[in-house]
């Protein structure tokens, strides 16, 4: 099996030159970029929108610990349980067994990042108990046996005939790509298995500190089925969502679908906390929430990357990095891909994750446009540092040669005369290698260029002569 | 079932990795005061502008008894089906002026999954995003999200200028600590999961329908 990183090389080397893949993801994006930019006038001013996000992010994430006692407490105050998984394995046994305890025979779930990260599917396929995706984007990545390609729109790389063609041979009786009647027919699928469900399992965009409730931001509706209509609703969660008071959402909720989908706000902001009252005419009887630290607590003590912590997984970095936009979303091969995934990877998953920071061209548009203001291009490079200090495994071979590489260019960029020389033979040997028809082949130090674009010219002249020519000597 | 000192062991490291600081980054001071939207002018109008950006229809009535009647006409169009409605006084009020349609209150328990509509109140309505806040005082989770129809009665002096003015609601009436859900309502449900084309009705409502008297009485 190949490592992640020739994995990425090889995927990303298919994906950018798929051209019909390029259009639909282009297509997608474009029209995020007109809603959002279009949404973003309704803010007095966006800056000042998204610095007092960071100072309300920065709080919570430093004073954590704090924090997610306070929610503790008030989540058992309301009736409901609190468990914390150190890892995957204990988030997902601690799920199982609340569902082998209460003979659960069917679980709908809506839409979730971190229960992903902890491959909380696989656990039940394990166990022989159905998890339902109920988004519908997760559906339909869910029909195709394929993780999510994004992390607000998890379908966003198929067309609706690809979408048609699955929904004929997984639901059946199908005979349309009209988005409408694909929605209907997903609906209809659906609908008996949110009230055949003994469980409904959701994630939370935010975990409540003050008041012990979480937030759930969904526009089909589908995450309110869950959590209202089983008997039992299981919420999974990252410690780092915590916000410390529940007014702060006047901010979040807004900023967050704006970022995300480039709505005002979402159709559907919603706050559960506990189970059923008495007095309520429905909801479920328990009521759990599982925090998975999962690698984050380690994260949080490299004070310098801390504020990786403050995102609040709106996919906006993901829509603006040119990378993403060419590799697409699954050549990652991450939970979390794009920008976000690329520093956060590595931390979560282990120095294998290391090559995502180096495929970056370091344009800052994703540190541009995240509603934290979490300073992505600069994480992105304190992960490449981290990854090529001393004692960090990173491919040897490569860095023998890249070192060596370097050491000539130090010595050429250190001298004016030495510069000009090495110019002068960097040209003639090109010309002469293209002359005898080396172009493209291993010896051509271009070859990565020139296999998929038409090669430059090389020039006759260097720089430095033209300059000479057409200004005179100085 | 699991190990109790998983949560030890994290709040430790957690508390461990917090003794190094974290940089800070202080922006301009005015940030943290200064209002990040415009000031609402006039509730009720931007209300109704955002209701139609948003897909929310409205019909505004002068009081109860009109409201009673416009939900009539609502229901007339519908076809036919389970009613599901909040039990509270104003809408056993309204609902009693005619007696020709079954139905069925939440005190007598969840909406059922064949619910054809569903009739509740509010606790406020929000200018600035045209939304619909409820409780699960407002007839239960369910009553606001399993019939392709939601309509809500409520009065023009339910409106709240914009977000901060709801939060500020939520706080004085106790609803977030006396309440298990609440929920802010954007619109009708929506997907646009496929090809980013916008589809109505994607698992809740297909029709959200705000019924605004002007005067609750």
């Amino acid at each position: 099996m190949s490592s992640p990183a020739q994995e990425f090389f090889r995927s990303a080397v298919e994906k950018s030159a798929d051209l019909a893949h390029r259009q639909i993801i282009r297509k997608g994006i474009d029209s995020y970029n007109v809603t959002f930019e279009r949404t973003r006038n309704r803010y007095v001013d966006w800056q000042r929108a998204r610095q007092r996000l960071y100072e309300i992010k920065w709080d919570a994430i430093n004073h954590l610990d704090r924090y997610l006692e306070e929610f503790e407490r008030n989540v058992i105050a309301r009736g409901g349980k609190v468990f914390w998984a150190e890892n995957s394995e204990q988030a997902c046994r601690y799920i199982a067994d609340v569902a082998l305890t209460n003979g659960v025979k069917k679980i709908v779930k809506s839409k979730s990042m971190v229960t992903e990260e902890i491959h909380l599917a696989g656990a039940f396929e394990k166990l022989g108990i159905p998890l339902i995706e109920t988004d519908l984007g997760e559906y339909i990545v869910w029909l195709r046996h394929e993780p999510p390609y994004h992390i607000v729109t998890p379908a966003m790389h198929l067309t609706r005939t690809q979408i048609a063609e699955l929904f004929q041979e997984k639901i059946g009786d199908i005979h349309t790509d009209d988005p409408e009647q694909l929605v209907a027919a997903a609906r209809r699928a659906l609908r008996r298995d949110f009230f055949s469900a003994d469980m409904g399992i959701s994630g939370a965009n935010f975990l409540i500190a003050d008041s012990g409730m979480i937030a759930l931001t969904t526009n089909e509706g589908n995450g309110r089925l869950c959590t209202s209509v089983p008997r039992i609703h299981i919420a999974v969660a990252g410690i780092e969502k915590i916000l410390p008071r529940l007014d702060q959402l006047a901010l979040f909720w807004p900023m967050l679908a704006t970022s995300g989908t480039g709505q005002a706000i979402s159709c559907y902001s919603t706050l559960v906390g506990g189970p059923r009252r008495p007095g309520e005419p429905d909801g479920p009887e328990e009521f759990h929430v599982v925090l998975v630290d999962n690698g984050r607590s380690e994260l949080l003590a490299d004070a310098e990357k801390r504020d990786i912590l403050h995102c609040i997984r709106c996919g906006a970095c993901l829509n603006a990095c040119p990378v993403f936009r060419t590799v697409g979303g699954h050549t990652y091969g991450t939970t979390y891909p794009g920008p976000i995934g690329s520093v956060l990877t590595p931390h979560l998953r282990g120095r294998e994750f290391d090559h995502l920071s180096f495929a970056s061209s370091l344009c800052g548009a994703c540190t541009e446009v995240c509603p934290v203001k979490i300073d992505l291009h600069h994480r992105l490079l304190e992960n490449r540092r981290d990854a090529v200090n001393p004692g960090a495994h990173h491919g040897g071979a490569h860095r023998g040669l890249e070192r060596f590489a370097f050491a000539i260019f130090r010595s050429a960029a250190l001298g004016s005369g030495r510069f000009a020389f090495f110019g002068g033979v960097a040209r003639f040997a090109l010309r002469l290698l293209y002359a005898v028809g080396l172009r493209g082949t291993a010896l051509d130090p271009g070859r990565v260029w020139n296999k998929n674009h038409a090669a430059p010219a090389i020039p006759s002249k260097s720089f430095r002569t033209l300059w000479k020519d057409r200004h005179g000597a100085s | 079932m699991a190990p109790p000192e998983a949560r030890e062991r994290i709040l430790g490291r957690v508390r461990a990795a917090l003794k190094a600081p974290a940089p800070h980054h202080v922006g301009d001071p005015v940030t943290l005061h200064a209002s990040i939207f415009a000031p609402v002018e006039n509730p009720l109008d931007r209300f109704q502008k955002e209701c139609a950006a948003n897909i929310t229809e409205w019909v505004l009535t002068k009081n109860l008894r009109t409201s009673s009647a416009a939900v009539a006409e609502i229901l007339a169009a519908l076809p036919e089906g389970e009613i599901f409605a909040q039990d509270s006084p104003a809408l056993r009020a309204i609902l009693s002026l005619w007696q020709s349609r079954m139905i069925r209150w939440s005190s007598e328990g969840a909406p059922p999954e064949a619910s054809q509509v569903t009739i509740t109140q509010c606790e406020a309505l929000v200018a600035l995003t045209g939304s619909v806040l409820v409780s699960s005082a407002c007839g239960g989770r369910g009553a606001s999200v399993v019939a392709p129809v939601h309509i809500v009665v409520a009065g023009v002096n339910q409106i709240v200028p914009d977000l901060d003015a709801a939060f500020a609601l939520i706080r004085e009436r106790n609803i977030a600590m006396q309440n298990s859900y609440v929920c802010l309502i954007t619109g009708s449900s929506r997907t646009a999961d496929i090809e980013k084309i916008l589809v109505m009705g994607a698992h809740g409502p297909q029709r959200l329908i705000v019924v605004l008297a002007q005067r609750l009485e």
